[in-house]
């Protein structure tokens, strides 16, 4: 769809002759032109709500003082923002604001001293004044006070005496300090489409929060945090870094949690990083974020169990030791070996950067092929197909733009907010969306059509579609009564599909996961040949599209280069069908016991579950910069926040590019001569041919790889059972944990563990929620065990459980690993319960 | 001559019983209106009216019914306000329970002018029974083919459904009332956009008040001169004031629109008990500014009762003798707005809060000096600065009462200290 762009119009604020696009408010109108006219309720993104009254401006021709932020700038206009009326008005108006804001320290007298001098006392449960809120030096209202000028209060102040909100995880709220300017609710209505938040009782007793008393977490929060990014005040706070203070400064980074690449902002306090929030890039996420991105990176980054120091193991003794002992150690070891006796496995959440200098050490240094990681079990179906994926337009800005969506598995509450936050734009400009999913999900709500079939049949309903808007003949009956979706339906669907001119296509990671995907592939390369297509397959991993274009696979080397021949991979190592001499893991740890080999070398930002024989730190992502690429094939800047000097306090961790450097040097002198991480981006462009020279930040299309092959179902034993099983992909690694074992709120939201079955089915069953069931299959031979939770978005007659692909901080998962080296997904299983 | 129009029939039993109504002409208006005249015709007709609004800005029915977009693929809806929320307000129930019939023929009626086939009766909570007595008679107009599909073989569908309101007075606020209706929490919405053009489900929508609603059959029947000609001629037809207070004989009455509330106080509804004075009136429901005893010469008007610096608003006539003190009934008004305020937006959230923590110490003889200043501040800082006309109806009667009683105010403080 062609856009017009707007067209400039002129009108006069304060006297003064400005231009502006066409259709802009009187507000954004006076922003552009760089006059300021107070305002605490509107925001860019919301509706406008006329709450604070303080946005009033004086036009001619018009009566009384009508709103700026509501009123649609027109040419020719006559506005004035500041006449003494306007000044006294606003005065009034704010002295209300304040009256039931705990706000003396706005207007005292002191308030300069005091700053400068009682900085400490930042610890109060219950906010009584600016120097006791989180929101201290970074608030708008103090902003707003300053400007206006009002030195003078003459209502008392008005205090709610509201209890503090601690409960739900990852933000708390004051509401004595919420001045009721509705962003937090709009945001969550109109932008997220989840409507947590509301106003609730009415008059002076108004209060923001869920309806009827429910938690944030009952209420079905997604904990994107987009309501506490829009708060003017200290009523909404981050948990982690509320007491930290007004930070020093932020960069704008890169979110290293997952594939959409979001742009963040990435606050660091005394050279430390504090809290991330949403950037507003309209490239991709345009200052949304999922739960991942905006809550969980400090602590991930700062958690106390973080592995800071080299470490060997000695005898019987697992010691620190300093970088230079460990270096030769591991040095050593690798000089004594063969290189078909060694492998590497490299996370897919490394930056290009580590990940090109991971291979290149294997490659040049050790001359082994054996390089792989678990980026081939994030792209299910193979990396022949991603390939393919990848060199189709991928958008996610685009979605918004699209006539028709075609929802497949796709739930954005906690992964891939961003892609659901652009599927209701484009629904709120008249799209419509077919979905695709035998669960329940936070996008099946505004669906016109949902189609629900079997677990595992979803590929032959897009190949079915595919098919037919392509006019190959297509079975429909013998489709409806494969999928068990109904005949109507899907006529319905196939109706709004074969109406669309900009159709996006979304397919959500589990659609990848089953052990059937031929049908999918097939239906995605039919697909791919129509025009107008926007594909969005989605994925865990976050850079698991670089590591195709970095070659971190025996049979893929740089820039899809076929590399000689077959090496050792990761299939080898987890199956144990050779026994390797020494296994290096660079942050992938898809194993819960110590893999067969007799030196272990484990590099990573967390201890690995198991004994290893030496452990080198690695930083993370704020304190190594470094390049991601983005599913669209966008290069990204992860930007480096810390910078600390090695030393024990801060710890002596190390980027992975330049530990394997190191190594190189204590191997054979300089041939990775690496000092920045912009000597590895300067040979990567010269080795990989399409990465781009510049960081653009453009989306690119990848060369599709010939050579690897598609991969053919591994047809396993069908197996008898009432129950069907559904192996879930997880969604919370990065490098080799799980987030969920270091962040809390993500732990306490629990939101992969154990069975979820449809309440319905637990009744059943004569089971409650929590207890424990056993699944059995394979006649009885296997068995698993676990708790049961009731999750009304689970179709009747399926169990749904996370299948992990790293360990790290699992362990109490373990009891399900029966299930985890099942070749059959979905499976059918029978139940029974544990105990009495 | 019998003056009354609407309320003439009341007296008889069972008037809200279709076959009653049938014989006493119903239907009649509606059969004329959509077999024998155009939808234009009508509109035109009501315009000629001068039928203004009943439910209280007085805005012009016709005018209203105008500014919905004729030609537009989106569909149109009327919302009938039966929230009856302002205090001293009680004539759209009479209308309701004794009459249903001829609201229902309104209904049909400005819908066909309009081209609406769907209309709700938004129905204040508490009037369960009333609300019963509505469905009962939107049933029986369902089975006669007063409403449904091809109404009276003229073609026009409507179909008319009953919603209930929960009690919140902000929800006879128009926009209120159509987010209520939607099923979200009735807060006014910001306008522009008005209803006309982005309404109901973000539909063009009309939305009138029961009374104004039950005229449009006897324009019909009897034409607009015949309407005019009751009335004045800005202003037709005849209007239901509803007396209550310190009068004689408090109830309902239909008189001429531009009589006198004189007259209507102290003929009509028989004046004050004996012994008593006259102190003041509150003449169109609780928002409007309060009258003192000397300024009631006044027509019972639209433009009149504005001239006078108060307000017809919904024409309940609220009168308050000597033996009141003022300050109780700034109290009322002051703990009612407090109550109502959706809190929506500051001047009226906090403003009428602040008026009541006043006005309560003022009550509890803790006042200070200068506590009608302080409440004349207030209300000036309420009014034409707030998101819907709710903060105008809290400020309004404050302002009134602060400023024409401050020296009774006043001399309450000196007595209690
Ligand atoms: C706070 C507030 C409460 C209102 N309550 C009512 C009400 O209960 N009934 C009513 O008919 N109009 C009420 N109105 C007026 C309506 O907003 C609207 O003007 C009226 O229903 C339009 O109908 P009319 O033009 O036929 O009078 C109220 C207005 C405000 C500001
Ligand atoms: S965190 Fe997100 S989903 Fe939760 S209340 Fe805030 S905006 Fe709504
Ligand atoms: S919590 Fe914050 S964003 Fe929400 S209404 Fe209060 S001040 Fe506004
Ligand atoms: S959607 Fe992905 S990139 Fe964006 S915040 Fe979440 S994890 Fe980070
Ligand atoms: S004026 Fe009062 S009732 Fe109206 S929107 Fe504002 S707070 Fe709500
Ligand atoms: S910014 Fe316009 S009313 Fe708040």
């Amino acid at each position: 769809m062609a856009r017009k762009e707007p067209r400039t119009e002129t009108m006069e604020i304060n006297h003064r002759k400005v231009s502006f696009p066409e259709g802009v408010t009187v507000h954004r109108a006076a922003e552009l032109n760089g006059v300021y006219i107070p305002s605490l309720c509107s925001h860019k993104d919301l509706s406008p709500f006329g709450g604070c009254r303080l946005c009033m401006v004086e036009i001619e021709g018009m009566r009384g003082y009508p709103l700026s932020c509501n009123t649609v700038a027109q040419e020719g206009m006559k506005v004035l923002t500041d006449t003494v009326m306007l000044r006294e008005l606003r005065k009034e108006i704010l002295k209300l604001i304040l009256s039931e804001h705990p706000s003396s320290c706005l207007v005292c007298n002191e308030r300069t001293e005091c700053q400068d001098y009682q900085g400490t006392i930042r610890k109060a449960g219950v906010t009584t004044g600016c120097r006791f809120c989180p929101n201290d030096g970074q608030c708008e209202l103090q902003d707003l006070v300053e400007k206006i000028g009002l030195t003078e209060m003459d209502y008392p102040i008005y205090y709610h005496g509201y209890e503090p909100e601690h409960d739900d995880p990852f933000y708390d709220r004051d509401y004595n300090i919420c001045i009721l300017c509705g962003r937090c609710v709009r945001m969550c209505q109109e932008v997220r489409g989840t409507s947590v938040l509301a106003f609730t009782y009415r008059g002076p007793r108004v209060k923001i929060g869920p309806a009827f008393g429910r938690s944030h977490t009952e209420a079905g929060c997604e904990f994107c945090g987009a309501c506490v990014d829009v708060c003017p005040t200290g009523a909404l706070a981050d948990k982690v870094s509320k007491w930290d203070g007004k930070p020093d400064g932020c960069y704008v980074s890169t979110c290293p949690f997952c594939a959409i690449g979001c742009q963040i902002e990435l606050y660091h306090k005394n050279g430390r990083f504090s809290k991330a929030a949403a950037n507003i890039d309209p490239e991709v996420n345009d200052g949304q974020l999922c739960v991942k991105g905006r809550f969980c990176l400090p602590e991930v980054t700062h958690h106390f169990e973080r592995a800071k120091k080299p470490m060997l193991q000695k005898g019987n003794y697992f010691r620190e030791v300093s970088w230079a002992e460990a270096l030769e150690r591991v040095a050593a070891e690798l000089k004594g070996i063969q290189p078909d006796e060694f492998a590497m496995l490299v996370s897919p959440d490394l930056t290009n950067e580590s990940l090109f200098a991971a291979q290149k050490f294997v490659r040049d240094c050790l001359g082994s092929r054996n390089i792989d990681s678990t980026a081939r079990l994030e792209l299910g179906g193979g990396l022949g197909l991603w390939s393919k994926l990848f060199s189709l337009p991928i958008s996610i800005k685009n979605i918004a733009q699209a006539d028709v969506i075609l929802a497949v598995g796709l739930d954005s509450r906690f992964n891939f907010s961003v892609v659901g936050t652009k599927v209701r734009k484009a629904l709120d400009r008249g799209a419509k969306l077919v979905t695709i999913d035998p669960r329940d999900s936070n996008l099946a709500r505004y669906t016109d059509d949902w189609l629900r079939p079997l677990p595992g049949r979803e590929g032959l309903l897009l190949k079915f579609f595919a098919d037919s808007l392509a006019g190959r003949i297509t079975d429909l009956p013998w489709v409806a009564e494969e999928t068990t979706v109904n005949v109507p339906l899907l006529e319905r669907a196939l109706e709004i599909l074969s109406s669309s001119k900009d159709l996006a296509v979304i397919i959500g990671p589990q659609v990848f996961h089953y052990d059937n995907n031929e049908a999918l592939g097939d239906s995605l390369m039919t697909l791919a040949e129509r025009k107008n297509t926007n594909f969005i397959p989605l994925y865990f991993g976050a850079n698991a599209r670089g590591a195709l274009e970095m070659g971190v696979f025996p049979e893929i080397g740089p820039g899809g280069m076929s590399s000689r021949g077959q090496g050792i991979g990761l299939e080898e190592i987890v199956n144990g069908s050779k026994r390797l001499k020494a296994i290096y893991l660079v942050g992938d740890i898809p194993f819960f016991e110590r893999p067969d080999c007799d030196f272990l070398i484990v590099q990573d930002i967390y201890l690995p579950p198991f004994k290893v024989d030496a452990f080198l730190p690695a930083s993370t992502f704020a304190e190594a910069g470094g390049t991601l690429v983005n599913m669209e094939g966008r290069v990204q800047e992860v930007v480096q926040v810390e910078n600390p000097p090695e030393g024990a306090v801060m710890g002596f961790m190390r980027p992975d590019w330049r530990i394997f450097a190191d190594l190189a040097n204590s191997l054979k002198g300089n041939s990775m001569n690496y000092k920045t991480s912009q000597d590895v981006l300067r040979e990567i462009r010269k080795t990989v041919p399409d990465f781009p020279a510049r960081l653009g930040r453009k989306p690119r299309r990848m060369k599709a790889i010939d050579h690897p092959e598609i991969h053919k179902p591994t047809v396993g034993k069908t197996s008898e059972g009432d129950f069907l099983l559904v192996a879930e992909p997880a969604g919370y690694r990065h490098r080799g944990i799980d987030i969920s074992s270091k962040v809390g709120g993500l732990g306490e939201l629990a939101l992969e563990e154990g069975f979820r079955m449809h309440p319905g089915d637990i009744d059943s069953l004569g089971l409650k929620n929590g207890d424990r069931i056993r699944l059995s299959f394979d006649n009885g031979k296997v068995s698993a065990g676990g708790a049961v939770r009731a999750d009304v978005e689970c179709p009747r007659g399926v169990i749904y459980y996370t299948r992990p692909v790293v360990f790290g901080g699992l362990k109490h998962r373990r009891e399900l690993l029966p299930l985890y080296i099942l070749k059959q997904n979905p499976i059918r299983v029978n139940v029974s319960r544990i105990g009495t | 001559m019998n003056e009354k129009v609407l309320t003439q029939n009341f007296g008889l039993d069972h008037l809200f019983r279709i076959e009653v109504y049938l014989e006493q002409g119903g239907y009649r208006a509606a059969k004329k209106a959509l077999t024998e005249w155009k939808p234009e015709q009508v509109l035109e007709e009501v315009k000629k009216a001068s039928l203004r609004g009943r439910g209280g800005a007085g805005f012009s029915a016709g005018l209203k019914w105008g500014f919905v977009p004729k030609k537009t693929d989106k569909p149109k809806y009327l919302c009938v306000n039966a929230d009856e929320g302002e205090p001293g307000t009680f004539k759209d129930r009479y209308i309701l329970s004794h009459n249903p019939h001829l609201l229902i023929e309104g209904i049909v009626i400005a819908s066909y002018a309009v081209g609406i086939h769907d209309a709700y009766v938004y129905i204040r909570g508490e009037y369960e029974v009333i609300a019963l007595r509505l469905e009962q008679a939107i049933a029986e107009a369902y089975g006669q083919g007063y409403l449904g599909k091809n109404i009276l073989g003229s073609g026009f569908d409507l179909d008319l459904y009953v919603h209930r309101g929960a009690g919140a007075y902000i929800c006879g606020e128009e926009t209120a009332l159509l987010e209520s209706l939607e099923g979200k929490r009735g807060n006014p919405r910001l306008k522009p956009p008005f209803p006309a053009s982005v309404g109901l489900f973000q539909n063009p929508t009309v939305i009138n008040n029961v009374e104004t609603l039950a005229n449009v059959p006897f324009i019909i029947l009897n034409g607009a001169a015949w309407f005019l000609a009751k009335g004045l001629p800005n202003d037709g037809g005849t209007r239901i004031f509803g007396v209550s207070g310190a009068v004689n004989k408090p109830g309902i009455y239909e008189l001429p629109v531009g009589t006198s509330l004189r007259e209507i106080i102290f003929t009509h509804a028989g004046g004050l008990k004996p012994g008593r004075k006259l102190k003041a009136v509150i003449p169109g429901g609780m928002s409007s500014p309060i009258l003192k005893a000397e300024e009631i010469d006044i027509k019972m008007d639209v433009d009149s009762v504005a001239a006078a610096g108060s307000m017809m608003g919904s024409a309940a006539i609220i009168v308050i003798d000597d033996r009141t003190p003022i300050l109780e009934v700034l109290k009322k008004v002051a703990k009612f707005y407090a109550h109502e305020s959706c809190g929506q937006c500051t001047p009226c959230r906090l403003g009428t809060n602040w008026i009541l923590k006043i006005v309560k110490r003022m009550a509890e003889g803790k006042g200070e000096q200068g506590d009608a200043d302080s409440l004349l501040r207030l209300a000036a800082n309420i009014k034409g600065r707030t998101l819907c006309p709710m903060g105008d109806a809290a400020a309004m009667p404050v302002f009134s009462i602060a400023k024409k009683f401050k020296e009774e105010l006043e001399a309450s403080l000196k007595v209690k200290t």
